[in-house]
């Protein structure tokens, strides 16, 4: 135990009480996590900036509204509900099509429009915000797989998590999802975390259910060696991420659009630390470098720039 | 960010270290100028009684008389107060025995006035309850009225035959006296209410010229809380006094028995008001031997003991002695969150539970706490299909929780576990709010995360129970409760460890497999 402990340290492995104590509550702002935390507002925010992010198709306040619900889905075959203030991926609905009336899942399974707005008034109801605050739910444009990711997604759409440390991005991985994770490409929901080198864009190992994954484990190929799409304009969208929220400490959600290319789904923060385990490599080193720097570039574009060849040896 | 590399030292521990020396060096004054003790034990038998008096006022002036306790050989009076509020308070002992009059010129609505006692029983002090050398006169034959007369010439007869001194006789007497069967003990019970039988039986017991009287007072028990005065018959047979019990006739005194007042009197009376009422309770205190020694000689309290808990009321101590618990609970829960990483339902459900737990015993707890959890669960998964509101739904859990606490109390009195009507001491709101996160997680995470929280939930609710069940710890906390700057000190550790959870050495460990 005490073993495993030091080596820990000595990887620079961040823990959860380590992340909250030395970076999120020193970095982060308490006034910016509004922005964050509903995604509507960081939507909007994106979308004053130029930033590309998937269509809203309209926005749920009141169980009254739930009556127009058919009305907003109107023509949309393709759509996803979401909680505004969710958090880990809960209560995310992705609807694939519409088949006699019925709204069919990712999985297949098909559902009436009463489970939709059942499951619309209990977001509502704030079962998924964070302490249970009544909240708003957002149905809006679901993401078409890019076609290079699409061999590793199991019915659902990857997205890359970078994680962005004082505007600089310091770790990324892909996050793909699996049988286990119904589509969803959270981790703790049983989705396959693979890891990116950050100077070439191509994916290292993977980590599913906190172990280290060579394979996916639906399809059974290799992880590694995937080139990630636009790798330098993730990297850059990352970084604008910054200066739209002024969080020191964050982690970014891209997803790749076939149509669209990269559009922010969101952003966290307080982001997880599994991203450590799909990297096999501690955080502490490269956080430490990006604190070590005199001077961090004003443009995002720099900043990105910079990220490509900091981390070359960590 | 330098200043994290430097060596000064951080606020936070500066503060730490202050507070922990600020709560040292308060207990430190109190074991050394009141000698409290430091151990659970040590302790030498010091009482507290206090009398709450209610009554409602008629809008008008008011006057309420109350009889203090009388000296009693063996007991020490060591200090006695009075909480009056906004009325007048005026001691006499102008007619033979101390009286506390309580006055106002104007009083509406319900009032209450505490006079509080503290009593030290002296080695023999119980063996002794009345051991008066005077010898009282023999009572004159009262005159009773017919059919009363001859009835009461009938029991004495009886009794005097079947005895063989005063003693037995008055046992005698007092035990025919209540066996309900008796021809003339039924004319002898009408005679007068229930509430005076005590006083009936001194009058009987003068009818065969037998030195009688009532007495009044408390056990000095911690379980005596919000009672009304026990009353008893005490019997001289020329050379001393006895106890009996006025329902049985059995002799001798209430266990550990302290005598408020002797003689047929009311110990409150007021005819200025309404329901009156008064009420004592009894707790005990700790106080070291040798301070007690100095106090007992000197009868008088140090200004310091007015900051410890004991000058509160007694309920409100009682409350006190549970509260100060949390805080420990708190810690535990502190401490596996960031310490060890177990996942728990709600944050300080755990402590919830375990305060429960205190009261039903843990495996019983632990039982009762399982079957609610399941058959709550059950029920919830069937309230899924009906898709309802959230907040509605959980006032359905609510309901079927309750209900299903009703009916595990009713099957266990029925197969005889008594210890399964404990389980209304469960916190119910928050069995229901932990089984709908527990059917939220169920959907959402799978078995697998929904059984590692709710081991972990039990995990710290049976750490939290001992805690808060460890004799030592629930001494120190009730009698320093200074130490709570201590547990303040460990909570801002806490919050400042920034090293690794426990359950992230498990969780990461495959990212140093291959390390050296």
């Amino acid at each position: 135990m005490l073993g495993t402990w030091l080596r820990l340290r000595k990887k620079g492995v961040v823990g959860l009480n380590g992340r909250n104590h030395e970076y999120v509550m020193r970095y982060n702002k308490r006034k910016s996590y509004p922005l964050v935390d509903d995604k509507l507002r960081t939507k909007k925010l994106a979308l004053e900036a130029g930033i590309a992010v998937p269509k809203l198709y309209g926005v749920v306040s009141t169980q009254h509204d739930l009556t127009k619900l058919d009305e907003i889905l109107g023509k949309h075959h393709q759509f996803v509900i979401k909680p505004a203030h969710g958090s880990g991926g809960e209560g995310v609905l992705v609807i694939d099509g519409v088949r006699r009336e019925l709204f069919v899942k990712t999985d297949g399974r098909a559902l009436s429009l009463e489970d939709i707005k059942y499951h619309a008034s209990n977001i509502l109801s704030g079962i998924y915000s964070l302490g249970g605050i009544p909240d708003q739910a957002m149905i809006e444009y679901r993401v078409c797989t890019d076609t290079t990711l699409a061999p590793v997604s199991y019915r659902g759409v990857p997205d890359i998590r970078v994680l962005v440390f004082k505007g600089v991005p310091a770790m990324a991985m892909i996050r793909l999802p699996t049988r286990d994770s119904d589509g969803k490409a959270n981790l703790h929901q049983g989705a396959v975390g693979v890891g990116i080198n950050m100077t070439t864009g191509i994916t290292t190992n993977g980590v599913w259910q906190n172990h280290v994954v060579t394979e996916h484990p639906d399809f059974g190929v290799p992880l590694a060696g995937l080139q990630i799409p636009a790798w330098e304009k993730m990297l850059e969208l990352g970084a604008l991420c910054y200066d739209l929220t002024n969080l020191g400490y964050m982690g970014v959600d891209i997803v790749l659009d076939q149509n669209l290319g990269p559009l922010i789904l969101e952003i966290n923060a307080r982001p997880g630390l599994a991203i450590q385990i799909a990297n096999q490599s501690g955080l502490q080193g490269r956080l430490d470098k990006v604190e070590a720097l005199g001077e961090i570039p004003a443009s995002a574009k720099e900043r990105a720039q910079l990220a490509l060849t900091l981390f070359t040896n960590s | 960010m330098p200043n994290r590399k430097s060596f000064a030292i951080p606020p936070v521990v500066l503060l730490g270290l202050l507070l922990t020396a600020l709560a040292l060096l308060i207990m430190f004054m109190k074991v050394q100028k009141l000698h409290m003790p430091l151990l659970p034990g040590e302790e030498s038998e010091l009482w507290t009684v206090e009398a709450r008096i209610d009554f409602t006022g008629r809008r008008g002036p008011a006057r309420v008389n109350f009889r203090l306790p009388e000296e009693t050989e063996g007991f020490a009076r060591l200090d006695e107060n009075f909480v009056s509020r906004s009325f007048g308070l005026s001691q006499s002992d102008a007619a033979g025995y101390r009286e506390a009059t309580w006055t106002r010129r104007r009083v509406e609505g319900d009032q209450a006035l505490f006079y509080r006692v503290q009593v030290y029983p002296g080695p023999e002090a119980f063996a002794s309850v009345s051991n008066s050398d005077e010898v009282p006169v023999f009572p004159e034959v009262p005159d009773y009225p017919e059919p009363l007369a001859s009835a009461i010439a009938d029991v004495l007869e009886t009794a005097r035959s079947e005895s063989a001194d005063i003693f037995s006789f008055a046992n005698h007497l007092i035990a025919t006296l209540n066996n309900t069967e008796d021809e003339n003990v039924k004319v002898i019970r009408d005679a007068r209410p229930s509430a005076e039988w005590e006083q009936l039986l001194t009058e009987i017991l003068a009818g065969a010229r037998i030195p009688s009287r009532v007495i009044y007072g408390v056990s000095l028990r911690e379980d005596f809380l919000e009672q009304p005065l026990i009353t008893w018959i005490e019997v001289n047979n020329g050379q001393r006094w006895r106890g009996f019990d006025p329902q049985t006739g059995a002799i001798g005194y209430p266990d550990r028995f302290y005598p408020w007042i002797r003689g047929q009197a009311d110990v409150i009376e007021s005819d200025t008001v309404r329901n009156l009422d008064v009420n004592f309770s009894v707790s005990k205190v700790s106080v070291a031997q040798e301070a007690l020694a100095q106090r007992v000689e000197s009868r008088l309290l140090t200004g310091l003991m007015n900051f410890t808990l004991y000058s509160l009321p007694i309920p409100t101590q009682e409350v006190y002695k549970v509260l100060l618990l949390v805080p420990l609970g708190a810690l535990v829960v502190a401490f596996m969150r960031v310490v060890v990483g177990l996942p728990t339902f709600g944050t300080f459900t755990p402590i919830l539970i375990a305060l429960a737990f205190r009261e039903t015993e843990l495996g019983w707890g632990l039982l009762l706490f399982v079957l609610i959890l399941f058959s709550g669960w059950l029920v919830r998964i069937a309230l899924a299909n009906l898709h309802l509101l959230l907040v509605p739904r959980l006032a359905c859990m609510l309901v079927v929780v309750i209900g299903l606490m009703v009916i595990m109390s009713l099957l266990s009195e029925r197969l005889g576990f008594t210890q399964g009507l404990s389980i209304a001491l469960f916190p119910m709101v928050i069995l229901t709010m932990t089984i709908e996160r527990m059917s939220i997680v169920w959907e959402e995470h799978g078995a697998g995360q929904t059984i590692k929280e709710t081991i972990g939930t039990m995990l710290v609710a049976i750490a939290g129970y001992y805690v808060m069940n460890h004799p030592m710890l629930v001494h120190l906390l009730f009698n320093f409760p200074e130490l709570l700057l201590v547990i303040l000190t460990l909570c801002l550790a806490f919050g400042s460890y920034s090293g690794y959870r426990l359950s992230e050495i498990l969780r990461f460990r495959d990212l140093v497999k291959g390390d050296k």
